[in-house]
């Protein structure tokens, strides 16, 4: 609890800092902010307080092991954010605010017990998004990506506020607790309560990117800017899966019958839609775009497992691996800036750049699931865990893995290509510099955390 | 463990020392690991199942132990790998790509990748390390490849990915039925035998392709042939080798009651490639493409004798695959010498080396005449054995594999006879320098000593394969 609060109370100095026109003072503000909501989740999970369970959040072991991912993740992307948006934008300040509210909003949805803390924290979350989706002004297509976002993410939340009245019929609760409880016995299992089910599911596969509801996702990715596209890809997804695996196995635990099988054929059809799209693109952005839906696909995967909240590693080794990757791979994008971003434009960068090109390509390695790579434990664990429930899918998954290998292992070689002549050495930033030595570690070093 | 950590820190070494001092760095690293490799296997006593080499004793929760250690048999891989390593580096040695950072230390981190193949006795930490061969071959034929590399190496990496996912499928779903991923928990492991036929079918995905048998060999022509010299021979001499390993060591422990099932389908693939490549050898002008369709057909006999499963196959098996990575190394240093001093692999521009560089005709002579198995050479042995346990098992399968001996001396000598005899196509042609008649004299060596003495190696392995049918026997009686 303290966490949201300080992130929150950080948010709101920054902004009023970020009027002095100094953008130091705002990023060390925000970073001691950041450290010290890290630290304070770190000291509760050594000493949980019963004293902190409020009425709509709780701060349990699981919020809080996916709140310490969120904020070093918020942390660094606001380190990457910053050294971008100096030299672009002239209201540094203000982003970073706006960053942290949006943070605050992640920590929101991956505590609440109620379904009125769910919805704030979403709010919370998404609406400073559509503002920094639109912060290239000038920018036709960051313009387009903002307005897009803005209206698939209204209409989610439309879905999913109409769900929850549907659901509130059906039981007549708004807590989770009391949800779980009144779904187990038969006599709520009406058409109200399927439909709510299904309305709800619907607005979280709009958040979470996965097909059918995907198409807003490559044309916000690529149209925002690059720190926007690595905070979305990063950290709302990650939010959206915790709230999702809350919900689904918390409250509609004696319901699975009725959702898992929608959600093992739409997450075939996400990997098959993502993968079979993957392999067409020609820009750098869109690639990742539509490499992220596959995993999103994977990560399905996870919601499905039935002990699912009772070993949360998996999909938190999973959506640890994906971060880093994808926060690597967006900085390698920051480092080319190219403004078309097309992929031939990366030809010979690992010769241009050998440590940035060494990031990259443990990165795509690590998101194609090449072992000892953290994304290859965050894939094993994930699909080991369903493979007796859903043997099936899992050789699917599979089968993905096998198609996704070939975009991967084309961005590799295009990377190791001999230089053109005259193309110059790239400079990266020292923050950049710092963040990308961060990825790098949790990218080879992420199968440690199989060992606890 | 200093089996594994020698290869890693001189993979870390190489990077920092300076370039003129490489090459001699490389032939240290490698002359050490095969001391160390040498001094196992004076202290080896095939009285002990497993000598451990590093086991911390605890097992995660995802069922990881780490447990690495050797028998008989992986302590045969350890050092063919160990004596390997070193006569590759010293076929480089005065070449460009000898002195070659990221050669060196791709070289460096491909051996000690295959010895946590060798000695990985867990599961898991098998696949891992399986896996992470794959970056260094990659990585090497990527970067001092042949121009024409993008699709060969892009149909090579994504071929053997997909049947490394075979594998993780398989592991996956044998995991379900045992505590950890420790050998003994997985050769223990009981379940129906469905479950068995399946899971030795990801198993034999991926080993299929690494091999390669039949319908799964379209990669491997082209690899070879890109691919830099060095590359080559640790494609061929020592990375398909892992594959007879993991079959012997995994695939048909971990499932037996699965072999019958798969036994006629792999033998007959085996088959189809033992013939096809050799006929599809006969007609070939690249002297490098020759080799490695000859290799198909070579690893073809290898495979089905792995299949028969019996004392007799093994150990034959064992020899033999210690010929053909002598027998491999040594071809493809041919092939290399002459396309690096003539800028062609096609045999009808070549000829007449031979009188230009009687050192080079020599010892390329007694290199095809090991590789079409002549008495008193080791794959004499190897080959004699094989056939005899295959014509056992089925006379007309025994038949049909010895046309590879027939197969085998004609495209050997064929391009032998257009490489090296006829009028000279070439005005002059460096006869061979001190490095490179260093590599033809050891292996030359090592192949009649084995011929002489083959029952070295048998008893080295044989009370392993004992201890290991004993263990899949009894895993068996529990089952039925």
């Amino acid at each position: 609890m303290e966490a949201l609060i300080v992130i929150f109370a950080t948010g709101l100095i920054s902004m009023f800092i970020a009027l002095a026109k100094k953008p130091v003072l705002v990023l060390s503000v925000a970073v001691v902010g950041i450290l010290t909501a890290i630290s304070s989740l770190v000291y509760q999970m050594n000493y949980p307080y019963t004293w902190l369970k409020y009425e709509g959040l709780e701060f349990s072991g699981f919020a809080n092991l996916y709140g310490l991912v969120a904020l070093s993740f918020g942390l660094m992307i606001i380190l990457v954010g910053y050294a971008k948006f100096k030299e672009e934008v002239e209201h540094t300040g203000e982003y970073i605010s706006l960053l942290l509210f949006s943070l605050s909003g992640a920590l929101c949805m991956l505590a609440f017990t109620d379904l009125f803390m769910f919805f704030i924290g979403l709010e919370i979350l998404s609406i400073p998004i559509y503002v920094m989706a639109g912060s290239k002004k000038k920018d036709l297509r960051s313009t387009e990506a903002s307005l897009k976002y803005f209206f698939t993410g209204a209409f989610a939340t439309g879905v999913l506020l109409f769900g929850v009245a549907w659901l509130y019929g059906a039981v007549g609760t708004f807590k989770l607790d009391e949800i779980a409880a009144a779904v187990q016995d038969p006599s709520t299992h009406s058409p109200l309560l399927y439909v709510g089910v299904l309305m709800i599911l619907a607005s979280f596969l709009f958040k979470i990117g996965a097909a059918p509801f995907h198409f807003w996702s490559p044309d916000v990715y690529e149209g925002s800017p690059n720190v926007v596209t690595s905070f979305m890809a990063a950290i709302v997804k990650l939010a959206a899966f915790a709230a999702f695996i809350k919900l689904f196995t918390l409250a509609f635990g004696s319901i699975r019958d009725f959702w898992v099988p929608i959600l093992v054929g739409l997450s075939i059809l996400t990997m098959f839609v993502g993968n079979l799209t993957a392999l067409r693109q020609i820009t750098f952005k869109r690639l990742i775009a539509y490499s992220s839906i596959t995993h999103v696909g994977y990560a399905l995967m996870a919601v499905i497992d039935k002990n699912t909240l009772f070993s949360p590693m998996n999909l938190w080794v999973y959506l640890l691996a994906y971060g880093f990757s994808i926060i690597a791979l967006i900085i390698v994008s920051l480092i080319l800036d190219d403004e078309e971003d097309l992929l031939v434009s990366y030809k010979g960068f690992a010769r241009r750049n050998p440590f940035a090109g060494f990031v990259m390509i443990i990165a795509l390695l690590s998101l194609a699931g090449v072992p000892p790579l953290s994304g290859f434990f965050g894939k094993y664990l994930i699909f080991s865990s369903v493979i007796t429930e859903q043997p099936v899918l899992v050789i699917i998954a599979l089968v993905n893995s096998g198609i996704a290998i070939y975009y991967y292992l084309k961005l590799i070689r295009i990377s190791l290509e001999p230089v053109e002549e005259g193309a110059p050495a790239l400079k990266v930033n020292p923050l950049h510099l710092l963040v990308l030595g961060i990825c790098t570690l949790g990218i080879l070093a992420g199968g440690i955390v199989t060992w606890l | 463990m200093e089996l594994l950590l020698i290869p890693l820190a001189f993979t870390l070494i190489s990077l920092f020392v300076p370039k003129q001092t490489l090459k001699y760095l490389a032939l240290t690293g490698a002359a050490a690991s095969l001391v160390a490799g040498i001094i196992h296997l004076v202290s080896y006593c095939s009285c002990t199942n497993f000598v451990t080499i590093f086991n911390p004793g605890i097992a995660t929760m995802f069922g990881l132990t780490l447990k690495m250690g050797y028998d008989g048999m992986a302590l045969v891989m350890i050092l063919l790998t160990n004596a390997i390593i070193p006569l590759i580096v010293l076929s480089n040695f005065d070449k460009e790509i000898g002195s070659n950072r990221k050669f060196v230390a791709m070289v460096f981190l491909m051996q000690f990748a295959l010895l946590g193949v060798f000695t990985a006795l867990d599961g898991l930490l098998f696949y891992v390390f399986w896996e992470i061969t794959l970056i260094p071959v990659f990585l090497i034929a990527l970067w001092f490849g042949a121009a024409e590399r993008k699709k060969a190496l892009m149909k090579f990496f994504i071929y053997t990915f997909v049947g490394s996912l075979g594998m993780l499928a398989a592991l996956m779903t044998i995991k379900v039925y045992s505590a950890s991923f420790a050998y003994e928990d997985l050769v223990a492991a009981q379940f129906s035998a469905k479950t068995a036929y399946w899971i030795m079918g990801g198993f034999f995905l991926a080993f299929a392709i690494k091999i390669p048998l039949f319908p799964f060999h379209t990669w491997q022509p082209e690899t070879y042939t890109i691919s830099p010299m060095g590359g080559t021979m640790l494609l061929s001499a020592l990375m398909l080798k892992m594959a007879f390993f993991g079959m012997i060591r995994w695939m048909i422990p971990l499932a037996p009651e699965a072999l019958d099932g798969w036994l006629c389908i792999g033998i007959t693939m085996a088959l189809i490639g033992i013939v096809y490549a050799a006929i599809m050898a006969i007609k070939q002008e690249d002297i490098k493409r020759i080799f490695a369709l000859a290799s198909i057909s070579h690893v073809g006999l290898i495979a089905a004798g792995v299949l028969l499963w019996n004392k007799d196959s093994l150990s034959a098996v064992f020899l033999q695959m210690i010929n053909h990575s002598l027998v491999a190394v040594g071809l493809f240093l041919a092939a290399g010498i002459l396309e690096d001093r003539t800028n062609t692999r096609n045999l009808y521009e070549l000829g007449g080396v031979a009188k230009l560089a009687p050192k080079f005709g020599f010892w390329f002579a007694v290199i095809g005449f090991a590789s079409v198995s002549v008495p008193f050479s080791s794959g004499f042995i190897g080959e004699f054995l094989l056939l005899k346990e295959l014509y056992s098992y089925q006379w007309i399968i025994g038949l049909v594999a010895g046309t590879t001996l027939v197969f085998g001396a004609v495209y050997t000598l064929r391009a032998y006879q257009l490489s090296m005899f006829g009028a000279p196509k070439l005005t002059e042609f460096r006869d061979l320098s001190w490095n490179e008649w260093a590599v033809f004299f050891i292996i030359g060596i090592l192949v009649l000593a084995l011929g002489l003495f083959p029952q070295y190696i048998f008893n080295l392995v044989g009370p392993s394969i004992d201890h290991l049918m004993e263990t899949v026997n009894s895993s068996q009686i529990i089952l039925n």
